[in-house]
């Protein structure tokens, strides 16, 4: 049972650290925390339900909708939400949060005119297939969730660190102006890096309506609030810190559920902001950020 | 100076916007008053409803507001009384609820009241009906506690007290269950409620409770739960969820291989179970009021009706709405005025009235006294549970 | 006379109108050191369970449980301001955002005192309570030629407005001493005030608690007028909502979350089709006035501007009146 309950503390671990690597991206090289990264997510999920079940079309097609849909919510997201306060005069440093609030309820609120309140459901014969395994079973779905989360950490990682663009992403994270003056198109970079970071949400909406079946509009705000609990477990901005924060709290959360406190699994998310913020607010990965203390 | 204007820009830009959502929303909360003028010698009255027209729970309003049309142009075919309905949407919200009573009942002086759409709305609104004096009925609240609010308070649906010990009865009959495993929401109202009934009646019947587990709002993951369930090897789950959560419970605990029966609340009778979860959803037992495949011309009558009205199959919120403005205007015919306490003597008289939902009557406190059916869902569809 | 002007229904709405102006103002002092709470949701529902749980479980008089509610945020207030202030901006809002959802888990599972997601309800209601005592002083509603029902809407009215009222000019007249001034620097560079002399720390913490405080009236306030709480009126989208009052009104002067939260709170009600689209209006608020007017619709500007044209006036209608005396004279 033990087993089993692990594989299911991994399994949501690993879209958790999906869904926190969006926002570490985001925050890493903006700073800012995309409070609308889960609704995102959610349309993702929705494009999932409308491509396999409402079409009828293929799942892989369902991965190439969401990507492309949520990657334009993105788009919006940085044009309409973020470009503006940017370089303004006066702007204090929560106009971002603010704003990208704004853009989480608007979401959540266009989906239930979309596709009402109710569960959607995700029917694909993908998510039937599994391994029997003495007294386990393993599905291939949560495997698949497994690998998609550590090849996005690892190609996550490396692209940062040896690409070009990934070293230009680095240089822009590290201070904008020095790396526009350095012949980097600091619009084009950040724009890709909201991009990206959505379209991340996307694939995670996918994994989510493949591993349970349930996609809602209201687990937008849920997802993101346990993604932004994760970074700040993790470390913001750190990739590593995502994967870690994520698994970590996905297993935390299957664990006090079987230790027989379930009405509290909500909870654990945010004891763990307050606690980290106060006793180490860099994070478990990041490094020292001076401007996480006054 | 060019700030200003910027400022001014602004402020009209945000205006507009607000009026054009303003002028794009539907016209819904318009009086009903369609169907034939009064006719000689019919009792008039004017009737408040308050229902959740718009946001999340709009499909809930929608239905029994077209419940409640579709019985009162009967009624005003027959003749004997005329009501004129006046909607006001709360929007599931319990200060907008509570706003809307006190328009009907001091801007339009209505003689009754029926809704709101939720419980937690009835808690807000009931207690400053029965102070004024106005009585009101609500055709979709079945928390506990709601008629004892106050004498000028009923409802028509069953609530979770009548309808969950009959299943899990019939449930233990059939299956000769003696250990059980509890799943429900914990923070909401409705499957809070359907739990307290469901741990009540199972420590009753002398079921042994292997686990209780819960789950929240807006989560999409239950294998947690499932799997620890799943290893104490119960005889039938009892689970209170509201449809939408419920059927994805039933969907990860069919796949994980848990294929025991599964009892649910009021909030777990949906069609919408077998469209969510499919197969999965086989073995789910509900007690409920309203069985649209019942043998009875009046049930028929009122699908076929229902379905040429509004183009869609009614849903037991439709068909207590239906009743519920039934028994009110019986209870209007009776008073022969639109005097609120006389209303309220005769409908709280109610005995043996035939509605859709079968034999109808109010006990001392205003709660409705009838029997459920109980269903259960076989090879895709909802049948009788024998 | 007085029967037919008094409508239940309006003095409902301007009821709930009052008491967002509260939470307004609430967030409005927060802000007002520079400090965002995503909080105040859960600030709120302290005040509100525990004046419901002392009036209805242990009989306390209603105001000394409003009170006692009121004082019991502003203290959880200093207990998360003082380690939380090290934080600043964004992370003081995830933090205090993290605070509102524990403490509504809390009130979820904590059963044998908050009844869980069920909720509490026959509160004690202001309106009916103060009825009653009134009865017993031998004074009904007959006397003033009203009905029951509208004596109780006026007096809950009557009570809100003036609570409010002496809220405001309170605050009013605390930006206008050491501590506005002091809080006015915080917000504006926090390392310049400390170099002049002021204690952030104590001012920070103070601002905080003030906030959680008031938040916690308005919560204890909200219990006694819908006599029926549950946890699920104190979630996340309450928090937001009454940052939305700020944030579309203004931050900068206390009228402006005055403002946003009258205009917020009866648009819906004069507009009921606007009811449905009410969170994407929000939304679509948050982000335009980001975009366009971070500081609100009523700013400083705007404040000295209607205050210069009254002094002008004023002014010009003194000279005519020194002129016409001197025409007089000549």
């Amino acid at each position: 049972m033990i087993l089993e309950q692990l594989i299911n503390g991994l399994t949501l671990g690993s879209i958790y650290a999906i869904v926190a690597l969006g926002y570490t991206l985001v925050f890493g090289v903006l700073g800012i925390i995309n409070m609308a990264h889960g609704e995102i997510f959610m349309f993702g999920a929705f494009m999932g339900v409308v491509i396999t079940h409402t079409l009828q079309l293929p799942l892989a097609l369902a991965f190439v909708v969401a990507i492309a849909v949520t990657a334009l919510l993105g788009l919006f997201l940085e044009l309409l939400a973020l470009r503006p306060l940017r370089g303004k005069k006066g702007v204090s440093h929560l106009a971002p949060l603010i704003s990208t609030i704004g853009v989480s309820i608007f979401l959540e609120n266009l989906a239930h005119h979309f596709f009402g309140a109710g569960n959607r459901p995700f029917n694909t014969s993908f998510s039937e297939i599994s391994v029997q395994i003495g007294s386990v079973t393993i599905y291939a779905v949560q495997l698949v969730i497994f690998a998609i989360a550590v090849l996005l950490m690892v190609g996550l990682s490396f692209w940062l660190s040896k690409t070009k663009a990934g070293k230009a992403l680095r240089a822009c994270a590290e201070n904008l102006e020095a790396a526009s003056l350095l012949g980097v198109n600091t619009k084009k970079m950040i724009m890709m890096t909201v991009v990206i970071a959505s379209a991340m949400g996307g694939i995670a909406g996918i994994l989510v309506g493949m591993a349970f079946n349930s996609v809602t509009p209201q687990m937008g705000l849920t997802m993101g609030l346990k993604g932004l609990a994760i970074i700040i477990l993790g470390g913001m901005g750190s990739v590593r810190g995502a994967m870690a924060g994520g698994l970590i709290l996905g297993l935390s959360e299957t664990m006090i559920v079987v230790f027989g406190e379930s009405g509290y699994r909500d909870a654990i998310a945010f004891i763990a902001i307050i606690v980290i913020l106060l006793v180490r607010p860099q994070g478990l990965f990041g490094q020292a950020a001076p401007e996480a203390r006054r | 100076m060019r700030k200003s204007y910027k400022g001014l820009l602004s402020i009209f830009a945000i205006m507009a916007l607000l009026l054009a959502s303003a002028c794009s929303g539907g016209n819904e909360t318009s009086g009903d008053q369609s169907g034939d003028a009064a006719k000689d010698g019919a009792v008039s009255a004017k009737v408040g409803v308050i229902s959740w027209l718009t946001g999340a729970g709009a499909g809930y309003g929608e239905a029994i507001t077209n419940g409640l049309k579709l019985a009162n142009k009967e009624i005003k075919e027959q003749g004997k009384v005329d009501i004129e309905l006046i909607t006001e949407d709360s929007a599931g919200k319990q200060e907008q609820a509570l706003s809307s009573a006190q328009k009907l009942m001091n801007s339009e002086n209505v003689s009754a009241i029926i809704g709101p759409t939720l419980s937690t709305e009835m808690k807000v609104v009931g207690p400053e009906a029965d102070l004024n004096g106005v009585p009101i009925m609500g055709t979709s609240t079945t928390a506990a506690g709601i008629p004892q609010i106050g004498d000028y308070v009923f409802r028509d649906s069953i609530p979770e007290s009548l309808a969950i010990p009959a299943s899990i009865e019939k449930a233990i009959e059939k299956y000769d269950v003696k250990k059980v495993a509890i799943l429900y929401g914990n923070d909401d109202v409705f499957t809070k409620s359907g739990y307290d009934t469901m741990k009540k009646v199972a420590e009753d019947k002398g079921l042994e409770i292997l686990t209780t587990e819960t789950f929240q709002k807006g989560q999409a993951d239950y294998n947690a739960q499932l799997t620890k369930i799943k290893n104490t090897q119960p005889d039938l789950i009892l689970c209170s969820a509201l449809y939408n959560e419920g059927a994805v419970i039933m969907d990860q605990a069919r796949k994980m291989g848990i294929d025991v029966p599964f009892v649910g609340g009021n909030g777990f009778n949906s069609p919408e179970v077998i469209k969510i979860a499919g197969d999965a959803a086989d073995g789910l037992i509900v007690a409920t009021p309203w069985f649209a495949g019942k043998d009875d011309q009046k049930v028929q009558d009122f699908v076929a009706k229902y379905k040429e009205e509004y183009g869609k199959e009614p849903d037991q919120f439709a068909a207590q709405a239906y009743d519920g403005m039934y028994l009110l205007a019986n209870a209007i015919e009776k008073a022969g005025s639109d005097d609120r306490d006389a209303i309220r003597d005769a409908l709280a008289e109610t005995e043996g009235f035939e509605g859709i939902l079968g034999e109808m009557s109010f006990d001392e406190e205003g709660d409705i006294v009838m029997e459920p059916t109980v269903l259960t869902i076989k090879e895709g569809k909802f049948q009788l549970f024998e | 006379m007085l029967a037919e002007i008094i409508n239940p229904y309006y003095l409902q709405v301007l009821s709930f109108i009052l008491i967002n102006i509260i939470l307004g103002v609430s967030i409005y002092i927060t802000l007002s050191t520079g400090q965002l709470s995503l909080g105040h949701a859960g600030f709120m529902s302290i005040g509100a369970y525990t004046s419901a749980i002392l009036t209805l479980n242990y009989d306390f008089p209603l105001v000394v449980g409003v009170i006692l509610g009121a004082l019991l945020a502003g203290i959880v207030g200093i207990l998360i301001g003082i380690p939380t202030l090290r934080l600043q901006g964004v992370y003081l809002a995830i933090a205090t955002l993290g605070f509102g959802e524990v403490v509504r888990v809390l009130f979820i599972n904590w059963e044998s005192l908050t009844q869980g997601a069920i909720g509490i309800s026959s509160i004690p209601h202001f309106g009916r309570e103060l009825v009653t005592g009134l009865r017993d002083t031998g004074f009904t509603a007959d006397m003033i030629g009203i009905r029951n029902n509208q004596l109780i809407s006026l007096l809950v009215f009557i009570i809100l407005l003036v609570i409010t009222v002496l809220l405001i000019t309170f605050f009013v007249r605390q930006n206008h001493s050491r501590v506005g001034r002091a809080f006015a620097a915080i917000k504006m560079d926090e390392n310049a005030a400390e170099a002049m002399g002021i204690n952030i720390t104590y001012y920070k913490v103070l601002a905080f608690a003030q906030g959680a405080m008031v938040a916690g009236f308005a919560g204890a306030l909200y219990a006694h007028v819908t006599a029926y709480i549950s946890p699920s009126d104190f979630a996340y989208h309450r928090a937001v909502e009454i940052l939305i009052f700020a944030v579309f009104g203004g931050s900068e002067v206390i009228w402006g979350p005055i403002f946003g939260a009258t205009f917020l709170t009866a648009m819906p009600e004069l507009l009921r089709e606007v009811s449905e689209y009410r969170y994407m209006i929000y939304g679509i608020i948050l982000v335009a006035m980001m975009a366009f007017r971070p500081q609100g619709l009523i700013d400083h500007e705007m404040i000295y501007k209607i205050k210069s044209r009254k002094k002008k006036k004023k002014k010009v209608e003194d000279d005519k009146k020194e002129r016409n005396r001197h025409g007089v004279g000549s």
